[in-house]
Parts: structure tokens; sequence; C-alpha cells
């Protein structure tokens, strides 16, 4: 693992970059979509190393913490405050993030409840059977990588009977935002950097629309950083040849038609659904939902939530345009003062892959 | 969110469960999303679930590749560099 982040193999995948963008006539503008990706950027020096050479990276909606808008989070609280003996499970980030009715970190549970951080859906599954009288609702947010684990819990969930277990699913999918950013047309973007666990699930497949029908470039990345340049090389090559593919530079972890066994069982458990987005708003068909034979384990119809699409950011908060790339996070005018990682005020800053979390804790003091 | 580690297969249970070997810390996982699992088989692990296994050939070749274009890079730099010192020793003729 070591050798993917050897400076000399980092130092020569510049210098052929350089000579790749030299020939250019004027610098170009990658999207890394993934809130892993821009870590790695930013970790790595690579950002203002790559910017020299005339590459602009953006961050793009690449961090499910972020763009699961504030109605969801508030639906969360709402449970956990209002209703007795329950325990909402949840990723740590998730507790974190600020909207109108606070944080479920700072929320009071009503009597009997309790919110629990959990590193996988299926410890969800041992509270529940550990606590018959108690409801265990897993919030369960992610993108492809995660919704397989968290469908596959919830089918574990089925098989077994349990009833005191249910999800309140913020489950979203990466390629219809790709689609909205394009065609919103605010930014334009030379190239996109796809994610590289994204696609160990979905494959090759569901990008080629960007090539085919917008023309634009595109890589499938892993997250060290020879293999993100190794992304962007090829990225280039395509600008230089004038065609626009999918190039896969992750080929020792993706495969080209994905994970055949985590796409059965989404398919088995989950549909599409129209969801809004923070920042980017209405997408369609771009959020997942269990089928209707599951609805028992749909904490939103068996809890009767009525959740609000759409109610909108906090105010003064600029994440949506963070996520959509229109601005970088030192452009909000509450960065670094009154929204920090201490007292985040946004959800960009919570998430460790937040572009506001990563731009301040790598880049403050940099011009 | 969608960070994946990767890990070593130490102990495949028949429950689909088994247990990885991240750094020296042995850690239960989910395997059932992997086919043909094999103790001693590189997987990514995301979330306490195996999601992908690791194609060795692939990281060889991508490492070999790696490795030839920083020795490219190397003869490059060293011959850059003899022709600066000749430039330079030049000026000061």
């Amino acid at each position: 693992m070591q050798e993917f982040r050897d400076k000399r193999v980092i130092q020569a995948l510049l210098a052929e970059l350089e000579k790749k963008t030299r020939a250019l006539p004027s610098s170009i503008r990658i999207m890394e979509v993934c809130g892993t990706h821009t870590m790695t950027v930013h970790r790595y020096g690579l950002k203002k190393l790559l910017e020299n050479i005339g590459v602009e990276m953006i961050s793009g909606p690449g961090c499910p913490v972020c763009i699961t808008p504030n109605e969801i989070h508030e639906a969360a609280i709402e449970l956990v405050t209002k209703k007795k003996n329950f325990i909402l499970t949840t990723f740590g980030d998730m507790t974190r993030v600020p909207s109108r009715k606070g944080s479920l970190q700072t929320a009071v549970p009503a009597s009997g409840s309790v919110v629990k951080i959990v590193y996988s859906p299926e410890e969800s599954l041992e509270q529940a059977r550990s606590n018959p009288e108690k409801n265990v609702v897993f919030f369960g947010v992610g993108f492809e990588t995660t919704i397989p684990t968290i469908a596959l819990t919830v089918r574990e969930a089925f098989f077994e009977g349990l009833t005191n277990f249910s999800i309140l699913s913020a489950l979203w999918l990466i390629p219809p935002p790709l689609k909205a950013i394009v065609e919103a047309k605010e930014i334009a973007i030379d190239g996109f950097l796809y994610p590289g666990h994204v696609s160990t699930i979905i494959g090759e497949k569901p990008y080629q629309f960007i090539a085919e029908d917008y023309g634009i470039p595109g890589a499938i990345a892993g997250f060290e950083p020879s293999d993100m340049l190794l992304g962007l090389s090829s990225i280039l090559d395509q600008i230089h040849q004038g065609k626009a593919m999918v190039s896969n530079e992750y080929s020792r972890v993706v495969r080209p038609t994905g994970n055949p066994k985590a796409l059965a069982v989404m398919e088995e458990m989950l549909e599409t659904k129209d969801a809004y987005w923070r920042g980017l708003g209405l997408i369609p068909l771009s959020g997942l939902k269990l089928k209707k034979k599951y609805s028992n384990y749909d904490a939103e119809s068996k809890f009767n939530l009525n959740i609000k699409g759409g109610s909108g950011d906090l105010p003064g908060c600029r994440c949506g345009e963070v996520l959509q790339g229109v601005i970088s996070p030192p452009q909000c005018s509450l960065f670094a003062k009154k929204c920090n990682p201490n007292s985040p005020y946004g959800p960009c800053m919570v998430s460790f892959e937040g572009a506001c979390f990563v731009h301040y804790k790598y880049n403050r003091g940099l011009k | 969110m969608c960070l994946g580690i990767p890990a070593k297969v130490v102990k495949i249970e028949e429950s689909n469960f088994g247990k990885v070997d991240y750094l020296g810390t042995k850690v239960k996982t989910n395997l059932s999303l992997i086919e043909d699992v094999k103790i001693g088989d590189w997987v990514i692990v995301h979330a306490g679930f195996a999601i992908s296994k690791l194609n060795e050939e692939e990281a060889k070749e991508t490492l070999f590749m790696l490795r030839e274009l920083a020795s490219q890079q190397a003869t490059e730099n060293k011959k850059n560099n003899v022709e600066a010192r000749r430039n330079n020793q030049k000026q000061r003729i």
C-alpha cells in the first residue's frame, strides 16, 4: 500500500500530468465526486500541486451525510425526542449534523430512548435482539457502497422475524446527481473522477451516459494519491484524443460489472424514488426506499413520519452550493468563523469528508 | 463515508461471517456480499462488510506501471541535471 503513496511515484505522475496539461490551451476543471477523494486531494497536498500544473479540482456531492436534507435529520430527532423506548442507531457523523431542531447529539431523548452510534448496520440488529421491549430504528445513510450492507441487514431482520427493527432511510444513488449537475450548467466540468468504492458495487456502465450523452471524459479511481493521479492522467488523455469514455483506473478493486451479489440484494429489497438532496433539490429517481413487501421495516411508514421534502437549508449556510461545486468553502461567509469543526453550523463542516471540514483541516493559512 | 479498508481474510465461519486482519487487528466481518472467498484473500471492508475482493494480478500490474514511471522519470531527471550542469559550466567558461 505504501507504494501507492511513494513520493517518487507521485512526482513522476505529476510530471507526466504536466506534460499533458502543457499542451492544452487553458487549465481544466475536474470534479472529484467522492468525499473520500476530497480527503486524498487535500491530505496529500495535491490540490495546490495540481493547481500549479493547470488542473483545478472541485468537490462534488459525494458526502452522504452532507447531502441528506434537513427534514430527514429532523425526523430522526423527532423520533427519539418524542417517542418513548426508542433506540436510534446511526453512524457517528450523523449525530452531529445541525438542523433547525438541533442535532441528535444535543437532542434530549424521551424517557427510555437513546441514540447509539454504530460502526456497522448489523450492530442495530443486535440491539433489536437484546432489547425486545424497545423499538430500534437504524438511521441508515449512504450511497451505493453502503446501501447493500443496509439492505442485507433488513433482509436478515425480515427472515429472522424481528418486529422491533426498522430503518429510517437516507439512501442515495450517485449517477442521478451527476446528471443534474451537468444539466444545471452552473459550472463547466472537463472531467469526472468517479468514486472507487461506489463503482465497486455498480461497475462502469452507470456512468456511461456522461461520456456518451454529454461528451465528458471520466475515470474511476482509487483513494491513494497515485490512484487519483492515474485517474486524472486518463482523463487528460481522453481530452487530448477528443473522446470521452469511462476508464477504470482502480481495476484491482472494481470489476467492470460491479458486485453482482450486492446488486442482487439491492434489487430484491429496494426500489427507486424521486428524492430531495441538500443543495441540489428534487432529483428524479435518485433515492431508494424499501419495497412494499418490507414496509414494516420502513420507519417512515411504520411510525407515520410525515417527512416533507424540500424544506430548505439553514439560513446563511451555503453547503448546498459547495456540494454542487459552485463555490469553494472559503467563499461562504460563515466558513472558519461561525462555522468550524468544533461547532459546525452546516453539515459540510461535520463529516470527515465534508468539503468544508476538509478545507478547514488542511488548508487554513494557505493562500 | 465510502471509506473502504483493505484487509486480509484470516478466518471464515459457516454463517457468512469471518475475521479479517487489518494491520494486526482482527475484526469480525460479514463476508456474504462477496463470492468464493478464501483464507488469505485481500478484501475491501466497509461498515463491517467485505464489499470487494482485491485482484492481485491487477494490483501487481498497476504497481509495475507506477514503478516503471518512477524509474523513467528518475532517468529523465538525471539527464536534465547533467544538461543543466553542463550549461552551468559553459556559462562559467
